[in-house]
């Protein structure tokens, strides 16, 4: 299992490379004051929905599943592995963010608790879209699977702007939140991609059961 | 001596396409020869053998273990070159030990850099910039490298030039020195199973149509050519196919010596598994 993370990694070593100076950048404009922290975070929970999609990718183009189901591990070790690869990506992201807010609040004396709330947020959605998008990768495959990544991301944005527009969400009822005690939205915030982790195994036993039905 | 690879009644339905009763068996310091039509079924054998694909019916043993049920077992011992390079473009073979070191308990980094040194492989290249002829090497040099004992090749020297094949081929009779090893190899080229092989198995639309020691089929298989008036006074009882072109006809025997003694006025050859392919792929019963 281990060999097929460090296969992910290095399949897509060139493509981190350019993601991680893509971050430290930004991190440095955040830190200048030419961006704001939040679309680190956007572009963080971006890395995190497309490369596990570009792995699929990678791996369709080199036909490797056949290769891999071939070896002495076993299918749902096979798919193990893509989400330890999720998992370590997001591990990464989430120590990247945490020392961005750590250094721009050294630097600035931003609210870290702020900043907190949205990485823990960010980091939710970023293992939400895996969660939806590996099984079915494993049903469609990377290319038939992509449509699937736009619908996921688009539809509820178009939605809500239009439940918005329409006046049916009121925004007031998210002052309330500003009644609670920062150690209630600390705890609450932690929780979220607690809940993402839930998704992500309920997703892992989907995908072995995709895996195990499939023919090579 | 134990047999690598044991199938029995094996059988897979595609609907439009079926593998029907398939039984082989390749005993230890020896290669299995798959021939066969493209879509005739060779792949889809080695896929069930290596459990991509759910049969329908029958038993597969690999190095004593069922291949379903004690899958990864007979996989630590099992090296495999399909037809295809499975490694990414992105890649260098220096990246393919590490991936695949974690994979196996045998995996010898040091013996998998002797393979690379005795092909010539450039550790530090990417795949993408390799020829054919290099990843079909470099596949080879991963399927040795964690000493398995048997090996599964899927049209591996396809593409290749004689040169790398014969490479290839040599590497292929050395490991087969060891009795406890075994090669199973399917390939169109059937010349290259006339140097090595020491079985043949011929699948044909889904079925073992011919199946024996390489050298007895070689030695008792013929190929009478004649004309169509000297193939009308043949027994049909004494050919297998026939083959009616505008210069003449010709046919296939199962028994050249036979043949020859109930027949001693036709010119009866020895054949190559070649011709033996055309005459069931593309001949006719008499």
């Amino acid at each position: 299992m281990i060999g097929l993370i460090m296969k992910d990694i290095l399949v897509m070593r060139k493509l981190m490379k350019s993601y991680l100076l893509l971050i430290v950048i930004y991190i440095i404009l955040a830190y200048l004051d030419f961006f704001d922290y939040s679309f680190i975070i956007t572009f963080v929970q971006i890395i995190l929905a497309v490369m596990p999609i570009s792995a699929f990718a990678y791996d369709e183009l080199a036909k490797w599943d056949r290769y891999a189901m071939s070896l002495p591990l076993g299918r749902s070790k096979v798919v193990g592995a893509r989400y330890l690869f999720v998992l370590a990506l997001t591990l990464f992201t989430v120590a990247m963010g945490l020392a961005g807010t750590a250094l721009l609040y050294l630097a600035h004396q931003v609210d870290p608790l702020e900043m907190f709330v949205t990485l823990m947020v960010s980091t939710a959605i970023g293992l939400l879209l895996p969660t939806i998008l590996l099984p079915l990768s494993y049903k469609l495959g990377a290319e038939r699977a992509r449509p699937y990544l736009y619908a996921i991301v688009f539809i509820p944005v178009i939605a809500f702007v239009l439940l918005v527009k329409a006046e049916i969400i009121d925004f007031s009822a998210l002052n309330r939140l500003n009644g609670l005690s920062p150690t209630a939205i600390l705890g609450g915030s932690t929780l979220l991609p607690l809940a993402g982790l839930a998704g992500l195994a309920v997703s892992y036993l989907i995908s072995c059961r995709v895996a195990a039905g499939k023919e090579y | 001596m134990t047999n690598c690879i044991e199938i029995k009644g094996l059988s897979k339905s595609y609907g439009d396409f079926a593998l029907k009763n398939i039984n082989l068996t390749l005993p230890g310091g020896s290669i299995l020869g798959l021939i066969g039509e493209n879509g005739a079924g060779k792949t889809t054998t080695i896929k069930c053998i290596l459990n991509l694909i759910r049969r329908d019916a029958g038993e597969i043993s690999l190095l004593g273990y069922d291949n379903v049920r004690e899958e990864r077992l007979a996989k630590q011992d099992i090296g495999l070159v399909l037809d295809e390079c499975f490694f990414h473009d992105t890649l260098r073979p220096l990246d393919v030990g590490k991936v695949l070191a974690p994979a196996y308990k045998n995996w010898d980094g040091d013996l998998f850099q002797s393979y690379l040194d005795k092909f010539g492989l450039p550790e530090k290249k990417l795949i993408k910039e390799f020829s054919r002829g290099m990843k079909m090497k470099l596949s080879l040099s991963a399927a040795l490298a964690h000493r398995p004992k048997l090996l599964i090749l899927d049209e591996a020297t396809a593409g290749l030039d004689p040169v790398v094949r014969d490479e290839i081929l040599d590497e292929f009779l050395g490991f087969i020195s060891d009795e406890d090893h075994a090669i199973l190899m399917s390939s169109h080229i059937t010349s290259d199973l006339e140097k090595v092989a020491d079985y043949i198995a011929y699948i044909h639309r889904g079925e073992v149509v011919l199946s024996g020691a390489r050298d007895a089929i070689l030695d008792s298989y013929g190929r009478v050519g004649c004309t169509a008036a000297q193939l009308e006074t043949i027994d049909p009882g004494d050919v297998l196919r026939t083959r009616k072109g505008a210069f003449g006809c010709e046919a296939l025997v199962a028994n050249r010596a036979a043949f020859a003694r109930k027949y001693p006025m036709l010119l009866v050859e020895r054949t190559t598994l070649e011709d033996i392919m055309l005459f069931v792929g593309k001949g006719e019963a008499k």
